[in-house]
């Protein structure tokens, strides 16, 4: 099984060397000519007023917590999926209960009103 | 007070309110005069009890040397015709009172005045230049101001005839001189004083949440692909959510009517194409008939005939390009835009095969139109009117209205009630899509319009949606005209009189309004007997329904911003002029 | 176990999936815009070399030849990671897709596919959730408002699809039993494709997939119309194309697991007598799903941001979820 891994490493060094060699050829052939206008900040041709980073707007970070919590449960749900067809009806009622736990969460999350984008 | 209103009826202020309006006396001209100490007061009579709800220019005139005047048009939204005041005061004492409390939509029009002529509203709640950059000198619309390398008052300039040789007065500057810097003066460096006060006067929200986050200023525009050319806006965003926006724009500005001023009443008419390039028919219907009211001319059936076509023509061309950018506004790839401007095509081939040009026709002439239709084009655009046009016109309809995307995106989204839409001076599909039945082909009929049978459609919720909606049901309206004008055009002469280089207009005033694609395009001209206008001043539609954007936008995403952006139906050519 | 021998053929099929990936992300181009021109009634490129063949290659020169450029203010080391932490999910996700049944090459026994692991679908899930950094940094690096507005709404949309996308998968792993795409193409083979099987969890996966790389109608982190590029609207040059790349070969990767998971991968009439039908197959269901693909993007306008939020919590959440627990019951039934 540990091979499998390793053909997958193999791959991902092979897969590095294409942006590697594109950022580099492009480096080696590309014109350098910057000014100042050229560097700057595109506004559609307006100066930047006010720094850009900034605190911004909670509701992301809010998903993104959210999101956490499902994707972990959703992650315990595919070893049950993948042994489904020789679990004992306990553990079937027991995947039941879990995805239940879920709901219930999400019920939670979508009464307070939380996966309304504001 | 609804009652006392008749429609037909002008009332006669000058004995209603003696010793605050007088009547307009001067031969040619018409309305009322009115001391500027007065006029909040006349105004306010007027909005509230005479029902003349609408504000459809103003503008100013610079009779120089003696005075400056302000002319503002009235209209009633249940139709009628115009009710003019005028305030006069001194050319250096132009200060005049802010009528923005009562109409809304004096917003831009007033800043234009200021910024052209340098009348002063007081009142105004943010007089800056709006079409001129923050830092210009002078007030260029004045007679006594001049532009750099100035030639002369009126065209033709004689300086460029010496000796019978062309001579033009560009080149005779190198270019190294064309590009002196004031003293001071680092492009790198430069800031436009303007803008803090544009970002500044963005209003942040009061509302006390309990996780504040800090809202950003981003500038939509001018460089950007979806604002329909070298449009500004800037927007105060918190998240995705407009708290405020503002306009800016004068990108595209070149004095249109400054070098309307210029020009011969005859030259303009070219010079009109230029304002809304995607309908220059209508333009040039609206400056014709404003200049053939000052003339007294008529011009003869066959012509009338063929404007009313071309003039629908290009409502459906127009409405089509819109529909399709709107899609495009909403994130469609090209496709329905592509499918537009495939029908729009067709059209411009019968406007190549009539006047020669695709977009900039010179078509209309003080009396008629230029020349009659060339043989066979008569069939071509028959089969438009009763084959082509219906079909695709519903095909449009049907891949778009029910989809369920566009459904979504647009319902609900920059809705204007029909009292906002009034105060702020919109007109064209945007005001009938919020529930009020004012086209003035009907309204105030021009031309012949009245001989024709169509309907003037109307929606009630004044969102986008119903703004697209009101697009797909005129063409088909405009289809219907042209099916009975192209069967009813009688044969005859195109032009009254003899065609001349330099027409004779008599002196006076006359504003002549047409029901373009966009919305009401007016023309204000004043004549003093010379060969060249006076003033000039034109009204234009996407200019002044852009007053609504910001009270469309308010409380929507940013995405929205574009769609209600592209619903308005701008152009930037009449917007910046 | 591992000799030199294998090792080499690994690192072969690995050079010839990037090199079939790169050349594919080319022609997808090619193919995007010849087939959106058709569906606008336009011709589309056709001047570089015959139909147009060579635009790619054009394209490319012209963007190794253009400067790049890098924000004065930008956090300049992320700015230049940002578009390989994108590119890199996209390639390598394909490592686990079969492309056809093993065959003798040069008296050989060759795997067609890089690697069998057996948690290739949570494999696929952990991958492309990578890529979301990617967009991420790049909005954020940048100091560019229009960028950073895209890169926030690149992270929300896909975590909030990747939910809906995993539940998706769920189905034909209960199906099949196992997490392998091996596995599950077998399974495949043994009864109907799933896409007969499981409908629902096909249509998810469809348009939660749209959503995770971000094209249209749920291209909101680019959104030309709002955010005039989104989150690479400082990039240019070679760093813009890595972008560019990416997200053509995560069209080419949707495509590939959705025929996989739902159109039997490389089966078809015939596969099991003459190998080598396999992976002309795939290809060809891979060309058909790219073509849908393009065809959504040439009908549909753009969702709105908020809607397409409610989208994915709202509705297709809780209808993945409720397919789970369907298949799961008549799984139990039929049982």
């Amino acid at each position: 099984m540990l091979n499998q891994w390793l053909y997958i490493g193999i791959f991902f060094i092979i897969a590095m060397f294409l942006p590697a060699v594109a950022i580099f050829l492009a480096r080696l052939l590309s014109p350098k000519k910057p000014t100042k206008i050229k560097n700057s900040v595109y506004e559609c041709g307006m100066e930047t007023f006010d720094p850009t980073w900034i605190q911004f707007k909670i509701q992301y970070y809010l998903y993104g917590l959210i999101f956490l919590i499902f994707d972990v449960e959703i992650v315990f749900l595919f070893p049950f999926a993948v042994a489904y067809g020789n679990l004992a009806l306990f553990a079937v009622v027991e995947a039941i209960i879990f995805i239940l736990i879920l709901l219930g969460g999400y019920l939670y999350v979508w009464r307070k009103d939380a996966l309304t984008w504001q | 007070m609804e009652d006392q209103i008749f429609v037909s009826d002008l009332p006669s202020l000058d004995t209603l309110y003696p010793g605050k309006v007088t009547l307009d006396t001067r031969s040619g001209y018409s309305g009322f005069i009115v001391p500027r100490e007065f006029l909040l007061e006349v105004s306010t009579e007027i909005h509230d009890v005479w029902g003349y709800d609408m504000l459809s220019s103003i503008t100013g005139v610079d009779y120089f040397p003696e005075k400056m005047e302000v002319v503002y048009h009235f209209y009633r939204s249940l139709g009628g015709g115009a009710l003019v005041l005028k305030v006069q005061v001194p050319r250096d004492d132009a200060v005049v009172p802010s009528i923005f409390s009562i109409y809304n939509g004096a917003e831009f029009q007033e800043r234009e005045a200021w910024d052209l002529l340098g009348i002063k509203f007081d009142g105004h709640p943010d007089l800056r230049r709006i079409l001129m950059w923050e830092g210009f000198e002078g007030f260029p619309l004045r007679k006594d101001w001049k532009e750099a390398y100035y030639e002369g008052d009126t065209k033709p300039f004689s300086s460029r005839w010496p000796e019978g040789v062309a001579e033009h007065s560009e080149n005779k500057n190198i270019f190294n001189d064309n590009v002196k810097y004031p003293e001071n003066f680092d492009p790198d460096k430069w800031i436009a004083s303007g803008e803090e006060a544009l970002y500044l006067g963005l209003q942040k929200s009061e509302n006390g949440k309990d996780m504040e986050t800090e809202s950003i200023v981003i500038n939509l525009g001018p460089q950007h692909p979806s604002t329909h050319g070298v449009f500004r806006m800037a927007a105060l965003v918190d998240g995705e959510e407009i708290v405020d926006l503002k306009p800016a724009f004068g990108y595209l500005h070149r004095n249109h009517e400054k070098i309307g001023e210029r020009n011969t009443f005859l030259q303009n008419m070219p010079f009109t194409d230029r304002l809304d390039y995607i309908s220059s028919m209508s333009n040039n219907f609206g400056y014709a008939l404003a200049v053939e009211k000052l003339m007294g001319v008529k011009p003869p059936e066959r012509a009338e005939y063929i404007r009313v076509i071309m003039a629908e023509l290009t409502r459906i061309e127009s409405h089509f390009m819109s529909t399709g950018f709107l899609l495009n506004d909403l994130g469609a790839f090209f496709t329905p835009a592509l499918y537009a401007l495939k029908e729009r095509e067709l059209i411009l081939d019968v406007f190549e095969a009539v006047s020669g040009s695709r977009m900039m026709c010179n078509y209309f002439r003080f009396g008629g139109v230029v020349r009659d239709l060339p043989a066979g084009i008569q069939e071509t655009i028959k089969n438009l009117a009763f084959e082509r046009l219906p079909g695709k016109v519903d095909e449009l309809d049907q891949l778009l209205t029910e989809n369920e995307i566009v459904r979504s995106r647009c319902m609900g989204i920059g809705v204007l009630t029909a009292e906002q839409a009034i105060n702020l001076s919109v007109t064209g599909p945007i005001l009938r899509a919020s529930g009020v039945p004012y086209d003035i082909r009907r309204a105030d009929p021009y031309s012949i319009y009245d001989r024709f049978d169509f309907d003037i459609p109307v929606f009630y919720h004044g969102d986008v949606y119903d703004r697209y909606l009101i697009r797909i049901e005129e063409m088909r309206q405009s289809v219907r005209i042209i099916q009975q004008a192209i069967t009813q055009i009688p044969e005859g002469p195109v032009f009254e009189g003899k065609p001349q280089y330099q027409v004779r207009v008599p002196a006076g005033e006359a504003y002549g309004r047409v029901e373009a694609p966009k919305g009401e395009l007016g023309f204000y001209v004043v004549s003093n007997g010379q060969a060249n206008p006076w003033r000039y001043h034109v009204r234009a539609p996407s200019f002044i329904n852009l007053t609504s954007l910001r009270q469309m936008c308010l409380k929507y995403k940013v995405a929205d911003v574009i769609a209600i952006l592209g619903s308005i139906d701008i152009v930037l050519g009449e917007v910046d002029r | 176990m591992i000799d030199a021998a294998l090792i080499w053929e690994w690192i072969i099929k690995s050079l010839i999936l990037i090199i079939f990936l790169t050349v594919g992300f080319m022609y997808v181009t090619v193919y995007e815009r010849r087939f959106l021109a058709r569906i606008q009634s336009r011709i589309g490129p056709n001047r570089a070399g015959p139909f147009g063949l060579l635009q790619p290659a054009a394209d490319g020169l012209k963007l190794i030849f253009k400067e790049e450029l890098i924000p004065a203010n930008a956090d300049k080391f992320i700015f230049l990671l940002a578009p390989i932490i994108t590119v890199i999910p996209a390639l390598i996700v394909l490592a686990v897709i079969p492309w056809g049944e093993a065959m003798v090459i040069f008296g050989r026994q060759v795997n067609l596919f890089i690697s069998d692991v057996n948690v290739a679908v949570v494999y696929i899930m952990a991958v492309t959730s990578i890529s979301v950094y990617g967009i991420t940094l790049a909005g954020w690096s940048s100091n560019n408002k229009y960028a950073l507005l895209g890169g926030l709404r690149a992270t929300a949309q896909m975590i909030s699809y990747e939910l809906a996308l995993g539940l998706a998968f769920m189905g034909p792993v209960v199906l099949a039993g196992s997490l392998s795409m091996v596995d599950i193409v077998r399974a495949q083979q043994s009864s109907l494709w799933y896409v007969v099987l499981q409908p629902a969890a096909f249509l998810i996966y469809f348009f939660a997939s749209i959503a995770e790389i971000n094209r249209a109608p749920f291209d909101m982190p680019e959104a030309e119309q709002e955010l005039t590029a989104g989150y690479h609207a400082e990039y240019s040059g070679m760093k813009f194309a890595l972008f560019f790349m990416a997200e053509y070969i995560k069209m080419i990767a949707i495509s590939t697991i959705g025929a996989t998971l739902f159109f039997g991968g490389f089966d078809g009439p015939f596969v099991d007598q003459i190998p080598w039908l396999g992976p002309i197959y795939l290809l060809a269901k891979v060309v058909i799903y790219l073509g849908v693909l393009i065809w959504v993007r040439a009908s549909w306008p753009r969702i709105r941001y908020d809607r397409l939020m409610q989208l994915g919590w709202k509705i297709m959440f809780p209808l993945a979820l409720l397919n789970v627990i369907i298949t799961a019951v008549v799984v139990v039934l039929v049982n």
